[in-house]
């Protein structure tokens, strides 16, 4: 290869790949999330950065980072807690790559001046390299596997497809490189040529009967078979010219059988330039991969480690507003999309219910990134495809019960609460707040008479039994004889002592209305809304009537009913 | 006696409220490991003032102002009347052990004696009744010499009317003046409910500027009469207060059911029965109950939200109460049991339910339907024997009663439950030794 090809390729690629981490870096400090990040400006959130990383440098957290560089980076130790497969892949992954980048790849500045007398064709480098190889290898068919057991058979992305099919080629063309080289008769010529100036056949006879049985080079004409004896003859020539560089190539334990599967090939491989092409695409592979990194979402080689490192510096709450909003844009890129938080949701069953993966976080991330990114715009017109994404994705964000068990499952540090809150506000600034909020922007009453010119929907009388089995029952309420227990036991009743802000239906009210097949009328009132399911009512109850729970449903039912006319008369 | 495993207990009581309270009560006052299930929600409907024979015979509507007089004509002339069957002396020790139960939980009641007492109510008429709260009490002095009298209601409460309540008395009771007063911290709330207004009066705040309102209305009278809101929990402090602030005595009129006086009643026997160990499912409801003749036990499978539970039991209580407690069902047919389908005394047909007129003072027979016992308690089965050894029956499920005519309805259920307990407990000494 041309060095100046090389140096070219090797620069355009390198400064590809810096301009990309410069782009996607920039976003962590110009990607807003959360209303307070509007308050703060890019430089204010460089500089809230810069002073962060300082005083955790320089100060005793330093060691906590040490620490967590240790564990948490190099050793994962998080996704030991939680994944045992996919830590011992991304292990090996990590591992495997670091080491052939180190060893491999930047062997001119790292092995030849760690190793004296480092050659890549020297025992242990050969078995090493290939060792490496393999674990990267095995790594990267374990998170395949991982996934196809997962059931993820399609790609989201389809440039992670492309840069895994990247890598495998890059793996691929280098075991395939070494194996045509260690067979091939006519890299044996051009290297005794060089070191022993002849490339006549003949008189490497001995030579190459011994390269022939122990270096496993596929000359044509000693197929038949070596005599041991002339092999022999060989040695002192190999002694004197080949040895210092090279040991036989068996312990490469992957190219070696492969160059003895590639024998028979090795001639017209060898006539075609095979070295050389495939170190083009092997080098080429590497360049691109390098080039092209910083665009895939395996950018998060570059952002979960400083995620989790961040993460060890202390939590989202202690830190500024500015070192906050960088954090959550941060995220976005960090995290590397392994489901841990979805396996922990504690509304998994709920979004398994409401048939809506919204509600998981990593869909939820997905979401945030792209309402931040201004491309989900509620329109707040009834059957627009975004309005749709953008009720789901609100559905979503105000479901969560904010246990934290996403954000303390997350093996990258991601502050996933904080997010989360940060995710509402903007929601909530778009026009899509809680539904506690959106319900009562409109009186109980303007929403019974929205619902009442629409056709598709049901007459109270018959509620979705399977989503409010109680309102669907009417013994379930039936019994009630007003005597207004539930009411004189709500603590929500009893403080509201503002006229204007204050509960328009009283508990027994709410029952008495569905009594009469008025539910609707109910669907949008404060007492529905303003429920502290403290229980008191149902507990109390002289007929045993689930108040509390009947309650809830009417909850249910409107985020169904009145969503689906929300949009009528303006975006309430 | 045997201590309380997990799942089995020496009496299960099925029901919740007045008689099921009080069976629960006395069992573990005996020592007995119990379990209580029912939701005890029909207490609320309770005025806190505790009957126990008021009227006797109902059909002359004639009152009394002795109940244990009332309780001797009354085994005279009606012997199968269940409180016919009970000497006055378990009585008084049954009403003063619950009495005294209600006070250790917070809920003073003013010592009981020999007499009836009268007790204004909320539309001004006169309740005969016995036992009744410390924070009432001197409504009864009141109404028995009718000096100058405040009444005070608060605007808002709907259930309450001291207007009315003085114009009902108008003549009799010159001196009873009456005032409407806003509820401190509710001046924009245009309905008030009294379990509120009572928890509110629990703060000192709330309370000084509530006494604060009524000082300058005092103008010499020589009692103060507001509505049952005085404190809820709290009530003793609350009342006492009162009384001090003002000077002069300050006493409750029950509201209309449902009442912050059930509110404290319930808790208080929530608190007596939980307090004595006695375990509690007052969200579950008996789906089944089975006994095992040999073994002497009793099955009770429960229903509760969500799944159910079984437990065992040596001797079932029931006290689940008439049909506002569901322990009796009535249809077309005729009235049954509602858990296990025991014989249930009633009229032949359905036209002999009631008599032509329906206020006819001497009520109607079906008011008398119910179960039938043994001397010991236990409801009988077709043949007149005793079902199932080890069921007893107590309160207003027993047949032969009008305790609403009567006046008799906390008597019946305190009064049944300690003489059925008293047997459940001989029972099981007996099966315990033989």
């Amino acid at each position: 290869m041309s060095p100046a090809l090389f140096q070219t390729a090797l620069d355009a690629s390198l400064a590809l790949c810096a301009l990309g981490l410069l782009w996607r870096s920039s976003a962590w400090f110009r990607l807003r999330i959360g209303p307070d990040a509007r308050a703060v400006t890019p430089s204010g959130r460089v500089a809230a950065v810069l002073r962060g990383a300082a005083s955790a440098l320089f100060s005793r957290r330093a060691l906590r980072l040490l620490g967590a560089f240790l564990l948490d980076v190099l050793f994962l130790r998080r996704l030991f807690a939680s994944e045992k497969l996919r830590w011992l892949a991304h292990l090996l992954i990590v591992a495997g790559f670091t080491l052939l980048l180190l060893m491999h790849a930047l062997a001119p500045l790292v092995s030849a001046r760690l190793f004296p007398g480092y050659q890549p064709t020297l025992a242990p480098y050969l078995f090493l390299r290939n060792f490496f190889g393999v674990m990267l290898l095995v790594g990267v068919a374990l998170l395949l596997f991982g996934r196809w057991r997962a059931g993820l058979a399609q790609w989201r992305r389809p440039t992670a497809a492309v840069f895994v099919a990247l890598l495998g080629f890059v793996l691929a063309s280098g075991f395939l490189l070494e194996a045509h080289k260690i067979a091939s008769p006519r890299a044996f010529y051009r290297m005794s040529e060089q070191f022993i100036g002849s490339s006549d056949s003949e008189e490497l006879k001995p030579l190459r009967a011994l390269w022939a049985s122990e270096y496993g080079v596929a000359f044509d004409d000693l197929k038949a078979g070596i005599d041991p004896r002339l092999a022999d003859q060989g040695r002192t020539l190999h002694g004197d010219a080949c040895a210092a560089c090279h040991t036989p190539p068996a312990s490469a334990f992957v190219s070696y059988p492969v160059a003895r599967l590639l024998a028979p090939l090795t001639g017209r491989l060898d006539a075609g330039h095979a070295a050389a092409w495939l170190l083009y695409l092997h080098v080429f592979a590497c360049f691109l991969g390098l080039a092209s990194l910083p665009f895939t979402r395996f950018f998060h080689v570059v952002a979960a480690p400083i995620s989790v490192l961040v993460d060890a510096v202390g939590p989202s709450s202690a830190m500024s507003a500015a070192g906050r909003a960088s954090r959550r844009a941060l995220a976005l890129d960090a995290c590397v999309r392994c489901g841990v938080c979805d396996a922990r949701c504690s509304v998994a069953p709920l979004a398994r219910y409401l048939g809506n993966p919204g509600l998981l976080p990593a869909r939820k991330l997905q979401a945030t990134a792209a309402m931040a990114s201004g491309r989900l715009l509620p329109s707040g017109q009834d059957g627009d495809a975004q309005w749709d994404a953008a009720l789901r994705a609100a559905d979503g964000a105000f479901l969560c019960t904010d246990c934290g068990r996403c954000t303390s499952a997350c093996p990258v540090g991601l502050d996933l609460a904080d997010l989360w809150q940060a995710g509402r506000g903007d929601l909530a600034a778009a026009g899509l707040p809680a539904p506690a909020q959106w319900v009562q922007a409109r009186p109980a009453l303007a929403w019974a008479e929205l619902l009442e010119p629409g056709p598709a929907l049901q007459k109270f009388s018959d509620p979705d039994a399977s989503m409010a089995p109680l309102c669907a029952d009417r013994r379930s309420f039936s019994r009630c004889v007003q005597c207004q227990t539930c009411t004189n036991v709500c603590p929500v009743v009893a403080h509201s002592t503002d006229c204007e802000h204050g509960i328009d239906l009283t508990p027994q009210k709410v029952m008495n209305l569905l009594r009469l097949g008025l539910g609707d009328l109910a669907l949008g009132s404060r007492m529905v809304w303003d429920c502290a399911t403290c229980y008191q009512c149902q507990e109390n109850c002289p007929e045993g009537i689930r108040v509390t729970d009947i309650l809830c449903e009417l909850r249910a039912l409107a985020v169904r009913r009145l969503g689906a006319v929300r949009g009528r008369g303006g975006v309430a | 006696m045997t201590g309380a495993r997990h799942d089995r207990y020496d009496v299960a009581v099925i029901g919740a409220g007045m008689a099921g309270m009080a069976a629960a009560l006395f069992a573990a006052e005996r020592g007995l490991s119990c379990i209580q299930i029912g939701n005890g929600g029909g207490i609320l409907f309770a005025s806190g003032l505790l009957d126990l024979l008021g009227v006797h015979p109902v059909a002359e509507r004639r009152l009394w102002p002795s109940p244990y007089a009332a309780l001797e004509a009354l085994a005279r002339e009606q012997p199968a009347h269940p409180l016919a069957r009970i000497d006055t002396v378990s009585i008084r020790r049954a009403f003063e052990a619950f009495v005294a139960a209600l006070g250790a939980a917070g809920l003073a009641y003013a010592p009981l004696g020999e007499q009836n007492r009268k007790v204004l109510t909320a539309i001004g008429t006169i309740k005969t009744t016995y036992g009744v709260p410390l924070s009432m009490v001197a409504g009864v002095a009141a109404l028995d010499v009718r000096p100058p009298c405040l009444l005070v209601d608060f605007r808002g409460l709907r259930e309450f009317s001291a207007r009315q309540i003085a114009a009902t008395l108008a003549q009799s009771w010159p001196g009873l003046r009456h005032q409407r007063i806003e509820f401190p911290g509710y001046e924009a709330v245009p309905e008030l409910y009294a379990a509120h207004l009572a928890r509110a009066l629990e703060a000192r705040v709330t309370r000084e500027r509530t006494i604060a309102l009524v000082q300058p209305l005092l103008g010499g009278v020589q009692a103060v009469g507001f509505p049952a809101v005085l404190g809820l929990a709290r009530s003793r402090e609350v009342h006492a207060a009162f009384e001090a602030e003002l000077g002069v005595p300050v006493f409750e009129i029950p509201t209309m059911p449902t009442s912050v006086p059930g509110l404290r009643l319930l808790g208080a026997l929530e608190a007596a029965v939980s307090a004595r160990g006695v375990q509690r499912r007052h969200q579950a409801t008996v789906r089944a109950l089975a006994f095992d003749r040999d073994a002497g036990t009793a099955t009770l499978t429960l229903e509760c939200v969500p799944g159910g539970e079984r437990l065992l039991a040596r001797a079932v209580v029931l006290a689940t109460g008439r049909y506002a407690g569901r322990g009796l069902t009535a249809d077309r047919g005729g009235v049954s049991e509602s858990i296990l389908g025991l014989p249930v005394h009633q009229p032949d047909s359905r036209a002999a339910w009631h008599q032509h007129d329906f206020l006819d003072p001497s009520g109607h027979a079906i008011n008398r339907a119910g179960l039938r016992t043994d001397e010991a308690w236990r409801p009988l089965d077709a043949g007149g024997k005793p079902a199932w050894p080890q069921l007893f029956a107590v309160g207003s499920i027993l047949a032969d009663q009008d305790w609403m005519r009567s006046k008799c309805g906390s008597g019946l259920a305190i009064a049944t439950a300690w003489a059925a307990m008293a047997q459940v407990a001989s029972q099981l000494r007996e099966t315990a030794a033989g």
